[in-house]
């Protein structure tokens, strides 16, 4: 392709870019490769005693009521806090804005134990919902701002002169704008319930993944459990397919990064009240509680903090996670690329990316065991486990790139190809530089996740290696609570100062992108 | 926030990773001289003050992963011959016993065998038990006046709604498997129909189950004889909960080993062979009685504090290698409906 490759070209699609999506798709096949050939041990009698038992049916029933409900719950909320956010006066907006994410760095067996400690008798169906509520309202919130950010004001202005008021304006002209944004973060929520361990099994709700461990842990029975396993997929494949039908195609048209007229911010007293009101609880019982829950065992019965290991596991953890963000980076770079050009080959990619992401940690982990421990000089190493962090992981950061890159107007890209800079050139000067705030959140929610990891951390981590979710399951396994606070305590204060820095308070409108 | 910024950002943040790195790097540790790879389901907080008396005393440096049992023997499945451990220390019979029935342990020499009655073995020598657990219940002093004297009181209906157990947990499965061994799957299943029918309260943990009988949720449950110290250390303060045995020679008095076995890849047997020899020497057997509370398998008549020694429980006599994993539990536990 010369120099001067006038922007028509721009369908073709490089090379580089293609092998990259094949890298990708690759790497995303290896846990389902490895459930196709478990499955396949299995015989057909024992798999079909397992699929066509009335528990299956139960547990099919169980998982997608419970995924259908905390998905609604949290997406009401989550839009709910993030208008709030965006368009309300409330005082220390950035302070809010960074707080309402931490939640996603507490893991959720820590959650949840924090909360059964106090009141013991919560379990089942209605509380893992409303732990799970809790966990996951951060994805749709962040999806939700980012789609508010894009939302030209003078169109919401424009509804209130035609007379209509506040919740049909939101209704008729926010709404459709932010749809697509907020499905996204509602599959992210759909696809964490999916996977997610430590919540249901305390709580005793039959989902798959709960059922998964079960069968490893009780009749290491790894064949009918990679079954379970597929069944998963299969759910969650539709689920993911479901979205993609949801979302509407309404481009936005506009003709440079910012010219998005912000809101006049909602001054009204009793919308104020219900907005901090709202956020207020959320803080309270998503992250004050559980942190206050783990200080008050922590000094009920003082234990000497070895502050080595405490640093030690800290930096283990940044190095394991952040190096698992860039991996995921790697990853989502060229198929977010390649979508925008509409290569089919990173469409099938970007939908792998998401189905992988529902696997639960255990399964993951055993994938790369099996595939790993063929490697000697790859195994247990922490490239191996930060590549498993990626590939657990990817699915966050893969949509905020792809958004983040589709709002990159086509029209500068051409100009910057009349004026005669290379496709490279193109990509680093101009695309880069626009979609960079929106990559960076998506990445960060990458680490975020990684942080807290388990199953797969204790199986691929090198032998001593220590991450803070390593530490606090050698006390929480042996119902040392208080020991375990302080690691609890350093994986939210790690998790609060990239998500400060991206909420920079001086920055004003920070440009965060949806996660989709 | 600027492209400038945000790269600025960037390469702080490429920075530090690059430092954690190095840092993280240094302090891995270096394999100089002999040393063994242990995969531990036995917990780190007991386990490190005995492996580093060890390396003290033969200069065998220990490479530990700590794990869940049944996770660390999914992983040695996963692994096979590639695995990079030598030893496996498990929790519970169950889960050497599955990897024992994969063929990737070795028989252990009889030196080891010879240290601890043939029931708590492996039929085919291959792994062997270091600590015994005593299946009991926990309960309410205060709330009741008659303790249960057999396994099967517990679904008369003086228990409806009062009893707590953890049919997920592999200590509850294996003490079903025993049942089923004992008295056969339909007898068990009568006795499964029954506690499901008295409404008892589930839970995940052992720990759940202390903590429950403690807040007075539950008056009694069915636990590991352990976890009662466990959850009063815990909190710090005495619990509301204490421990009891049905009578001598009920089935509810099971006792289930933690055990240990060479894998059959190792290169080290030898080196291997020592770290066992050492677990089941008598001052590390009379150190797991009054440390973590469990009883000594060498020393039949050492008893944790308060406890009827093992030689007076009369456990029921049952072959502990086939406690792994057995179908026929899981798929009576489902078809009752408790799991």
């Amino acid at each position: 392709m010369s120099e001067s490759a006038p922007a028509s070209n721009s369908r073709q699609v490089p090379i580089a870019l293609s092998i990259g999506a094949l890298f990708s798709l690759s790497f995303i096949a290896i846990p389902l490769i490895y459930l196709i050939r478990r499955a396949l041990e299995s015989d057909g009698r024992s798999i079909s005693i397992l699929v066509w038992r009335p528990k299956t049916l139960e547990v099919l029933i169980t998982t997608l009521s419970l995924t259908a409900v905390v998905v609604v719950l949290a997406t009401v909320i989550g839009v709910a806090m993030a208008w709030s956010l965006h368009s309300v006066k409330i005082p220390l907006p950035n302070l809010f804005r960074a707080l309402v994410i931490l939640p996603i760095a507490i893991p959720s067996y820590v959650f949840t134990f924090s909360w059964i400690s106090v009141f013991p008798q919560i379990s089942g169906f209605w509380a893992a919902v409303f732990i799970l509520v809790l966990s996951t309202t951060p994805y749709v919130l962040l999806a939700a701002l980012a789609g508010l950010r894009r939302v030209d004001w003078s169109q919401y202005e424009v509804a209130q002169t035609l007379g209509l008021n506040n919740w049909e304006s939101f209704l008729r002209v926010t709404w459709p704008q932010i749809r697509n944004s907020v499905a996204a973060g509602a599959l992210l929520v759909a696809l964490y319930v999916l996977s997610d361990f430590g919540a249901v099994a305390l709580l005793g709700v039959d989902t798959f993944t709960r059922a998964i461990s079960n069968l490893y842990r009780g009749s290491f029975d790894r064949s009918t459990a990679a079954v379970l396993a597929l069944i998963l997929v299969i759910i969650s494949a539709i689920i993911i397919s479901l979205e993609t039908r949801l979302r509407t195609k309404t481009k936005l048209q506009r003709t440079s990064a910012r010219i998005i007229r912000l809101p006049n911010l909602i001054s009204k007293t009793r919308t104020k009240l219900i907005s901090i009101l709202l956020l207020v609880i959320y803080l309270a019982t998503g992250l004050v509680f559980p942190l206050a829950l783990l200080f008050y065992r922590f000094f009920a019965n003082a234990v000497q903090v070895d502050y080595s290991e405490l640093f030690s596991a800290s930096i283990s953890t940044i190095f394991a996670s952040a190096l698992g963000a860039l991996i995921a980076l790697a990853l989502a770079l060229p198929l977010g690329l390649l979508v925008m050009q509409g290569s089919w080959l990173a469409r099938v990619a970007d939908k792998g990316v998401l189905i992988v992401h529902a696997l639960p940690g255990i399964v993951m982990g055993l994938a790369l065991v099996s595939f790993g421990s063929e490697i000697s000089w790859l195994y247990q190493s922490v490239g191996l486990l930060a590549f498993s962090y990626a590939l657990l992981y990817t699915a966050k950061s893969v949509g905020s790139v792809r958004t983040s890159l589709a709002r990159v107007p086509q029209n500068l890209i051409d100009i910057s190809a009349t004026l005669g800079q290379t496709k490279m050139q193109t990509l680093r000067r101009v695309v880069f530089p626009l979609a960079a705030p929106g990559v960076l959140s998506g990445s960060l929610l990458v680490f975020l996740s990684a942080m807290k990891e388990l199953p797969a951390t204790l199986m691929l981590r090198p032998t001593g290696f220590e991450t803070l979710a390593t530490e606090m399951w050698r006390y929480t396994s042996i119902s040392r609570f208080s020991e375990a606070a302080p690691y609890a305590l350093f994986l939210v204060l790690i998790a609060a100062i990239p998500t400060f820095l991206i909420n920079r308070p001086d920055k004003g409108e920070s440009e965060e992108g949806d996660m989709r | 926030m600027t492209f400038k910024a945000v790269k600025s950002r960037f390469s702080l943040i490429l920075a530090f990773i690059m430092t954690a790195g190095i840092i993280s790097g240094c302090s891995s540790t270096s394999t100089e001289g002999d040393s063994l790879t242990v995969y531990s389901g036995q917990h780190e907080e007991f386990m490190e003050p005995l492996f580093e008396a060890f390396t003290a005393e033969t200069g065998i440096k220990l490479d530990v992963r700590y794990g869940d049992s049944a996770a660390l023997a999914a992983q040695i499945l996963e692994e096979g011959e590639n695995s990079p451990a030598d030893v496996f220390l498990s929790q519970d019979a169950g889960s050497l016993g599955a990897v024992g029935a994969a063929g990737l342990i070795r028989e252990l020499s009889a030196d080891l065998l010879n240290r601890v009655p043939s029931i708590y073995q492996s039929v085919t020598k291959d792994w062997v038990g270091i600590t015994g657990r005593a299946r009991v219940f926990a309960y309410a002093p205060d709330r009741v006046a008659s303790l249960p004297t057999s396994i099967d009181d517990l679904v008369t209906k003086t228990w409806n709604g009062r009893v707590g157990i953890a049919p997920t947990n592999g200590s509850f499965q294996a003490f079903v498997s025993a049942m089923i061994q004992e008295r056969g799957a339909a007898a068990t299943e009568i006795w499964l129909q029954g506690i499901k029918n008295n409404n008892p309260k589930i839970y995940e943990k052992n720990s759940q189950i202390v903590e429950a009988v403690d807040a007075g949720q539950i008056d009694l449950g069915l636990v590991n004889h352990y976890y009662v110290w466990e959850v009063s250390e815990e909190l710090g303060r005495d619990i509301n909960a204490k421990i009891g045995f049905f009578q001598p020679g009920d089935m509810g008095n099971l006792i289930n080993v933690s055990g240990g076995s060479i894998l059959k890849q190792s290169k080290k047997e030898s080196l291997a062979n020592q770290l066992l020899a050492y677990l089941l020497s008598d001052e590390v057997q009379k150190s797991y009685v009054t440390d973590t509370h469990e009883y000594s398998l060498v020393f039949a008549d050492l008893k944790p504090a308060d406890l009827p020694a093992l030689s007076e429980i009369k456990a029921p006599a049952i072959d502990l290698s086939t406690l792994a994993g057995l179908k026929a539990t899981q798929e009576l536990l489902v078809k009752v409906g408790l799991i």
